[in-house]
């Protein structure tokens, strides 16, 4: 069954503007941080082999525009998502407050197969920052609340805990995979009957 | 009446051997201004005694009877009368009911009898041709508005044997006159079906099969058909056809297949021509406007007066940048173009007054009343973010505590308070900054950001609704001019064109390096030569790459990534000369849609059709009012004027000539 898992992990990181996605990401992928990074515009994305459990898989990381108008026109590269990072700025509020409507959003424009358990991430970013205004505990008790949602603590500038929470991320998504392909087994049998059954009542329809 | 004289006039002894349209009569020795600068139809004439003749007939002359044509039988209408058309299919009629009109028309008609053509020359780009039946002098010029000359000057040199002049590669001397061509008539000789010269149907068939493979094949097949159905009496040949003749009809057939789509139905298969696009011509970038020009422009007193010109000039070439200071106050609408120097300082004390006001009103506030006002500090917090990402990598922005960044944020936060609906949306500190970088002037940068802020508002509209109708015309932009990438990207699930988003939010600020932006932006801004240039900017771009996209087989994921990382490896003035080639390439083909009109804000056809409705007139009158708008709608170039720019009609064509001409020249 290993050989049909899927070697490509589409992950969309999302979050305000400004809370550091394109440097997560860039330092994920390239182990480079710059505070010369542009806004994003658009939406771009970058990849990079990693190892999980001794497999070798590609991680497509997608970076979309953090201003909430450009969301519209964002969802179109939430399709065929395998996880999703969720980033806020632990010193402002706000980019917290907001997680809770990112996560909605993305489940109701996504529309994974199973959404209670869909893979998430959240990252509290910029902990390298003095003015820290959202605790760790706050943080933390927010995720348990939501099916207990991994929270990690980073900071893209001095590459803090970056790699382990994309090898989580990785692994997470790679574990859905997995089940999706368990539950598979049974329902879409049961499907594909369904559908046999409504294609036997047409053809009646249609003999008759 | 008017019909049957002209079929005496023009007797059938007399054929087209070859058509080309859209030709400009540049140049004629001994002709009136007036008749210059007008378009018409350059042709090659069998006479009746078996002498040829290169014609040029204006456009009023060349209308054809609407009753008898439908849209896709309307292109073939140019080919040459040899063939089998039904005869009046093939009349002309006149533009006018008045023979006075027509015989002073028919006086416009050029002849240059091939016998006498002594010397000719291609330039610019193969789209010029000069004729001379006396050395030294060139006594006609001709501009090819559709395409070059190349085709042509092929079938010219059917009919003439010509030689390279030494010194200039470019201008060909006839050294013998009427010699045919041996190779390709033989295979036609030996199925004999054609009773004409065989060369000039085999000529025919070559030189337009190019242009319109579906109606060339079906006339060569009507006589190919008549050999089957009538045996060998009908056509007085062999039945012995050769194989050359197989293999020439087999790949027009292909060719014909490649450009026809047949839809199935129930009963009957639908078989449609895939229209295409009449030949890019390659239009070559002008000079930036120079300050010599750019102050002999204006009056005594600061005015400028001829501000259509001005336009022109920077289209073609866009501005010398020491006087872009000032020459974009103008284009972004910040200084009026009607202005004196007295009027303008005038102003400029105003706007700075006004400026400093709205900076006042964020200035002022207190720490409490921000604390208290959600909606402006959300704002101000998302400028600040992106003032300190935007274009740090440039001198002028560099470094920690650099002043100009103090200064891109007043601007922008006093944005916010001049329109406070908007406030602040990413992309506006891209649009400001190569502004600033320019001007270096806080109250000028500032009133310059408005203006073209005026223009592209709509990109930042709280719903995107401007940026989704933008995709869609650029996705329909792309289906008329690329049909072949549009399918691609809409098979890749691309067809929203969202991969161009940034391209649009920004006006392309991402894609090119300041000095490149500030020529892109100068030109977009002339607002020529049609509605939504910046669009064709996209398709030409997309052109370019189209190859690449679909030979590699690009998905979603490619394209976006392909197109992403063309940022920074485009060439502006390749792609501004492109995207104008596509323009001219779009407006000239003739199942141009009111759909493509709307787009580049061309008056449409049902408009047009509606103010004629009504009018039982007979259908002269009818192509004679098609033909008129025509000539109204086309000036230099095949460019379209809308009814706005029509007012200025005698005064955009003087300019054009003088200043446009003058750089082609």
């Amino acid at each position: 069954m290993s050989s049909r898992k899927k070697a490509l992990l589409k992950v969309i990181i999302l979050g305000d503007s400004g809370v550091g996605k394109t440097s997560l990401m860039n330092q994920f992928v390239n182990k480079k941080f710059s505070n010369q990074y542009k806004a994003t515009i658009g939406a771009d994305f970058l990849t990079k082999e990693v190892i999980v459990d001794d497999r070798i898989v590609t991680m497509q990381i997608w970076d979309t525009a953090g201003q909430e108008r450009f969301q519209s026109l964002g969802v179109a590269f939430y399709r065929g998502a395998d996880c999703c990072v969720l980033v806020f700025d632990v010193t402002a509020p706000n980019t917290f407050k907001s997680l809770e409507s990112w996560r909605d959003e993305f489940l109701i424009q996504a529309s994974p197969r199973d959404p209670d358990n869909f893979p998430f991430v959240i990252l509290g970013n910029k902990i390298d920052l003095d003015n820290r205004a959202v605790s760790a505990k706050r943080a933390q008790q927010w995720c348990q609340s939501k099916n207990d949602i991994p929270y990690f603590e980073t900071s893209a500038k001095e590459a803090v805990n970056v790699e382990l929470a994309f090898q989580t991320i990785a692994r997470n998504a790679l574990a859905q995979e997995t089940e999706a392909e368990l539950y598979n087994e049974f329902p879409d049998q049961i499907k594909l009957n369904a559908n046999d059954n409504g294609r036997n009542r047409d053809g009646d329809n249609c003999a008759c | 009446m008017s019909r049957s004289s002209s079929v005496e006039d023009l007797p059938e002894q007399c054929k087209d051997l070859f058509t080309q349209d859209g030709v400009l009569l540049k140049a004629c020795l001994g002709r009136p201004v007036t008749d210059l600068n007008s378009i018409g139809m350059l042709c090659i004439v069998q006479n009746q005694d078996n002498s040829k003749t290169i014609e040029w007939r204006p456009n009023d002359l060349i209308t054809i009877d609407s009753d008898t044509q439908d849209q896709e039988w309307a292109v073939v209408n140019t080919i040459g009368i040899t063939m089998s058309f039904a005869k009046g299919r093939r009349q002309r009629t006149l533009s006018g009911n008045i023979t006075s009109d027509y015989a002073t028309a028919r006086a416009r008609i050029i002849k240059i009898p091939i016998e006498e053509l002594k010397t000719f020359r291609v330039t610019r780009n193969n789209q010029q041709m000069q004729f001379s039946t006396k050395p030294g002098v060139w006594q006609t010029t001709f501009y090819f508005q559709h395409g070059n000359a190349e085709i042509f000057v092929a079938y010219l040199k059917n009919h003439v044997k010509t030689a390279k002049t030494r010194h200039d590669r470019n201008t060909y001397v006839v050294v013998e006159p009427n010699i045919e061509s041996q190779v390709l008539n033989k295979s036609f000789a030996e199925l004999d079906i054609f009773t004409e010269n065989t060369t000039d149907v085999v000529w025919n068939l070559v030189s337009n099969f190019k242009q319109r493979p579906y109606e060339t094949t079906m006339e060569a097949f009507s006589k190919l058909t008549d050999i089957v159905y009538y045996g060998n009496e009908g056509v007085n040949g062999k039945r012995d056809v050769s194989e050359e003749v197989v293999d020439l009809l087999t790949k027009s057939m292909n060719a014909m297949e490649e450009a026809t789509t047949v839809t199935k139905s129930d009963e009957y298969e639908v078989i449609s021509v895939k229209p295409t696009l009449p030949p890019r011509p390659s239009i070559p970038r002008g000079t930036p406007l120079s300050p010599e020009k750019w102050w002999a422009l204006q009056d005594t007193e600061g005015r400028i007066t001829e501000v259509e010109g001005v336009k022109q000039l920077i289209f073609r070439g866009g501005v010398a940048h020491s006087i872009r200071q000032c020459v974009w106050k103008y284009l972004l609408d910040y200084h009026p173009w009607h202005m004196s120097n007295a009027e303008l300082k005038a102003l400029t004390k105003k706007k700075t007054e006004e400026y400093f006001s709205m900076k006042l009103q964020w200035r002022s506030m207190t720490e409490g009343q921000e604390a208290r006002f959600s909606e402006y500090r959300d704002r101000k917090s998302l400028v600040e973010k992106d003032v300190n990402r935007t274009d740090r990598t440039h001198p002028f922005f560099a470094g920690d505590n650099n002043p100009n960044l103090v200064i891109l944020q007043d601007i922008l936060l006093t944005y916010v308070m001049y329109n406070f609906d908007l406030g602040y949306v990413q992309g506006m500190s891209d649009i400001l900054a190569p502004l600033l970088l320019l001007l270096g002037n806080e109250v000028d940068s500032f009133w310059c950001f408005v203006g073209f802020m005026d223009k592209i508002a709509s990109n930042f509209d709280m719903d995107q609704a401007g940026m989704k109708h933008q995709l869609l015309q650029l996705q329909q932009l792309l289906t008329f001019a690329s049909p072949e990438l549009a399918n691609h990207l809409a098979q890749k699930d691309s067809g929203n064109m969202y991969f161009c988003f940034r391209w649009l939010l920004v006006w392309f600020k991402r894609e090119f390096s300041h000095r490149d932006i500030m020529r892109l932006w100068e030109v977009l801004w002339t607002s020529l030569p049609c509605a939504n240039f910046h669009l064709l900017i996209c398709v030409a771009i997309l052109d370019a790459e189209k190859d690449i996209l679909i030979s590699k087989d690009y998905g979603f994921t490619e394209i976006l990534k392909h197109v992403n990382d063309l940022s920074m490896c485009l060439d502006v003035d390749k792609i501004l000369s492109t995207a104008e080639g596509i323009y001219h390439q779009v407006v000239s083909a003739p199942h141009l849609t009111d759909q493509i009109r709307i787009i580049l804000g061309l008056p449409t056809m049902s408009n047009s059709t509606s103010t004629h409705s009504g009018s039982d007139a007979p259908t002269t009158s009818k192509s004679e009012t098609n033909g008129t708008k025509e000539d109204q709608g086309t000036g230099m170039f095949g460019q379209e004027m809308d009814e706005d720019t029509l007012e200025y009609n005698g005064l955009q064509i003087c300019i054009v000539t003088k200043t446009v001409w003058a750089l082609l020249a």
